[in-house]
């Protein structure tokens, strides 16, 4: 009897036990937290911590108070997210945010913790009544995938823009008044989730809480597809991921191709398909004085020809926005400032340096002095314009004559892409101003992005840092003359060592 | 059965060479680029041969099959052979040399430079050998504001360093990725583990323009942070990193 009691309390005690570690320690998340996740967060989760407050960062940080969850798989009439959806974020992060994979350094039951007591700011307490029915999952097919385009362009272009750029037609705010961005479907790398048809249904589903994402399966919804409507545009999202967009780690030459004849001068030539694209990542500028924290373009391509005489650089980015000062329609989907232009500029130094030392990155220094090439979008009564600058550091600044030196450019937007070609000759008459091009040699090249409907101006835009461009010459009758020389030379070296060997014994 | 000392020479730089190519390319993930790689491989193959060819007796033993071939009238065809085979390499390997190229030259870089015995900033001069945190002190004089100290040198931190060197200070950061040379991972035992105060306080408040000569290619990014942040801020956030990582700094040994 006495025995059987006991096993009775034990099993008791382990039942009790076991149900509060399995909905996780919160004061092991709450220590974690505070440590870890403060910084942005909160103290007390709100969203406004030393990172938080103040335009830092965009996105801004989850309010954890609003109990409000933008990417789980919970329905859209379900407030709370599944404990797997808020598990997934902090071990996993947030692509093109400032939230880290936690997973390195956190063990899994810390994590769990965590998820147990970020739901305590909002007081969420229970697991949802309802789940997102994944119902059959379609796999893509040419077509389905031709069905998805055509509820995109019907539903979703609006935003998402026809070849889904992001480049909105309409102003977008979420419910704390930041501006957002349309993901930009093309970049694979940038979603925040990933961009398996399986997430991409899921967000189509539930839509993204907070935001004018919406819900695509809600009856209520003008826009209402069926379950495998929304698989068919999953489907067609997910192939809109453009792998020549990708930024390859390590690559880091514009490769400029030399070519008989003319280089091309439009942006939109379909010669420049023959040229090898290099894709590098746009960061804020936040090296020099006014810092930029809220930057809406990532990446830039760049693409370069060049003949005996001159070398064309096309450079090709995907801005959301066209940004032409003055005009109505920029102005109807601006938040909040003033509209600027657009712009784009290509950074080298005046010598191309002999040793490893290059001018300093963020527009040189007094000792070696950059060349700027830049050029500018239109404004409503003005044409597109071209630049031309020497800098030695940030205030020491020259503005030149881009027509003397004999610089062009021109630039074409097209649903949410910005193309420019930038044309000058390989040599110029002021050497000591101007970069004289050299084939055969590495030379450095940066690059800036400005957005103008993005309040970008002067020093707030986004960069690269220094990378290279290099005009790879002809192989000439050299390249295969010598390797033979060589061979001939080396195999009469050894007849000679063999005979003198010989002789000797 | 011995093997002979040409096969040995040429098993051992074998081993090397696919320690190198499998370690780090295929373990590690980080091929090394192809000139370090024959950096490398050439002090292998002259420390091998030293190594073998160090007594007289061991230098003929070494050079035996090679003589072999040259001298021996039985052996014509074979040398023929050899010779062919060692002109056409020595051909395709000038073709490699010479043949124009896309692949970026390597930049070796000074990761922590020799200090200044002094330096200017905030308009001051200041002394690397005596300078000192100066809220150091207060970790035993006074802890309570010590970490009221520590936590607003993580206010300054997550405002102005995180988006490079990373909300974990690993140098992962939301813009690591967009800068030449990575950020520095404080959690490495490379960085701060290995540096005084004083010198994080020189490199932090003249930034990447402020690295000496040597330092070359100069192409760190990091900014010139006396023009953002004050001396004061500049100390708390040296606290703050070394509180967050459980670093100590290092310090001149007392006499």
């Amino acid at each position: 009897m006495k025995i059987k009691n006991l096993l009775l309390i034990i099993l008791a005690v382990l039942f009790v036990s076991s149900t509060v570690f399995a909905s996780g320690d919160k004061e092991n998340g709450k220590k974690i937290y505070e440590k870890k996740c403060i910084w942005c967060h909160g103290k007390n989760g709100d969203g406004k911590g030393p990172a938080g407050s103040g335009a830092f960062l965009n996105p801004p940080p989850r309010d954890f108070t609003s109990g409000m969850y933008k990417f789980k798989t919970t329905p859209f009439d379900e407030i709370l997210p599944n404990d797997e959806d808020i598990f997934k974020m902090i071990a996993d992060g947030m692509p093109d945010s400032s939230m880290p994979a936690w997973k390195d350094i956190l063990k899994e039951k810390d994590m769990w913790d965590l998820v147990e007591y970020i739901k305590t700011f909002a007081g969420l307490t229970g697991k949802p009544a309802k789940q997102i029915d994944f119902a059959k999952q379609v796999k893509t097919s040419k077509e389905g995938i031709e069905r998805g385009k055509k509820l995109f362009l019907d539903r979703c272009a609006e935003c998402h823009g026809e070849e889904g750029r992001g480049d909105a037609t309409k102003k977008l705010k979420d419910d704390w008044d930041a501006r957002t961005w349309p993901r930009n479907l093309t970049k694979s790398w940038s979603f925040r989730v990933n961009n398996n048809p399986k997430e991409i249904f899921a967000r189509i589903t539930a839509g993204i809480p907070g935001t004018l994402m919406p819900s695509f399966a809600d009856p209520a919804s003008k826009k209402k597809m069926t379950d495998e409507e929304r698989w068919d545009v999953a489907n067609y999202a997910a192939s809109l991921a453009d792998a020549s967009k990708t930024i390859k780690e390590g690559s880091t030459v514009v490769k400029a191709k030399r070519i008989l004849g003319n280089l091309p001068e439009k942006a939109d030539d379909p010669k420049w398909q023959e040229a090898e694209p290099t894709n590098f990542y746009l960061v804020a500028q936040i090296i020099g004085k006014e810092r930029f924290f809220t930057p809406s373009n990532n990446s830039i391509m760049a693409r370069a020809f060049y003949n005996d005489k001159e070398i064309a650089i096309l450079l090709e980015w995907d801005d959301r926005t066209k940004s032409i000062p003055g005009d109505e329609k920029a102005a109807e989907i601006l938040l909040e400032g003033e509209v600027y232009n657009d712009a784009v500029a290509a950074q080298f130094p005046v010598t191309i340096p002999e040793e490893m030392e290059k001018p300093y990155f963020g527009m040189g220094d007094a000792a070696r002095p950059v060349n700027m090439w830049s050029w500018k979008s239109e404004k409503k009564d003005a044409p597109q314009a071209v630049g031309l600058l020497n800098a030695m550091g940030f205030e020491k600044v020259e503005q030149r004559d881009a027509n003397k030196a004999g610089l062009t450019a021109a630039g074409v937007y097209n649903k949410g892409t910005w193309r420019v070609v930038m044309k000058r000759s390989l040599k110029t008459g002021e050497k000591d101003k101007d970069i004289q091009f050299e084939e055969g040699k590495f030379i450095p090249i940066a690059f800036s992005v400005w957005d103008g409907t993005n309040s970008e101006k002067g020093s707030k835009h986004t960069m690269t840092t220094w990378y290279w461009i290099f005009l790879k010459p002809e192989a000439g009758a050299y390249v295969y003359a010598m390797p033979v020389v060589v061979a001939l030379l080396v195999f009469g070296g050894c007849v000679l060592l063999a005979r003198s060997s010989q002789r000797k014994e | 059965m011995k093997i002979s000392r040409l096969l040995l020479a040429v098993i051992l730089i074998g081993i090397f060479y696919g320690f190198f190519k499998i370690f780090f390319g295929v373990v590690l993930k980080q091929p090394i680029p192809s000139s370090l790689l024959t950096m490398y491989m050439f002090f292998v193959v002259v420390g091998i041969l030293l190594v073998l060819s160090f007594t007289e007796e061991g230098a003929r033993e070494l050079m035996s099959p090679i003589k072999n071939l040259l001298e021996n009238p039985e052996k014509k065809m074979m040398r023929m052979v050899v010779f062919v085979i060692v002109s056409v390499l020595a051909g395709y390997i000038t073709y490699n040399q010479i043949k124009p190229s896309f692949e970026a030259p390597l930049e070796l870089r000074t990761i922590h430079p020799a200090p200044p015995s002094n330096f200017s900033a905030f308009n001051k001069t200041y002394n690397l050998l005596t300078l000192e945190n100066p809220f150091r002190k207060y970790a035993k004089e006074d802890p309570e504001k010590f970490k009221t100290l520590v936590y607003e040198g993580g206010e300054v931190y997550f405002k102005n360093c995180f988006y490079c060197h990373g909300d974990k200070l690993d140098g992962q950061g939301h813009y690591a990725q967009g800068f030449n040379p990575l950020p520095a991972n404080f959690m490495d035992v490379g960085t701060i583990a290995q540096l005084q105060e004083s010198y994080l306080f020189w490199r932090i408040a003249t930034g990447g323009p402020g690295l000496p000569k040597e330092a070359a290619p100069w192409i760190s990014s990091m900014p010139v942070w006396q023009n953002f942040i004050t001396e004061e801020e500049i100390w708390k956030v040296i606290l703050f990193l070394y509180d967050y990582t459980g670093y100590v700094p290092r310090s001149w040994e007392k006499h």
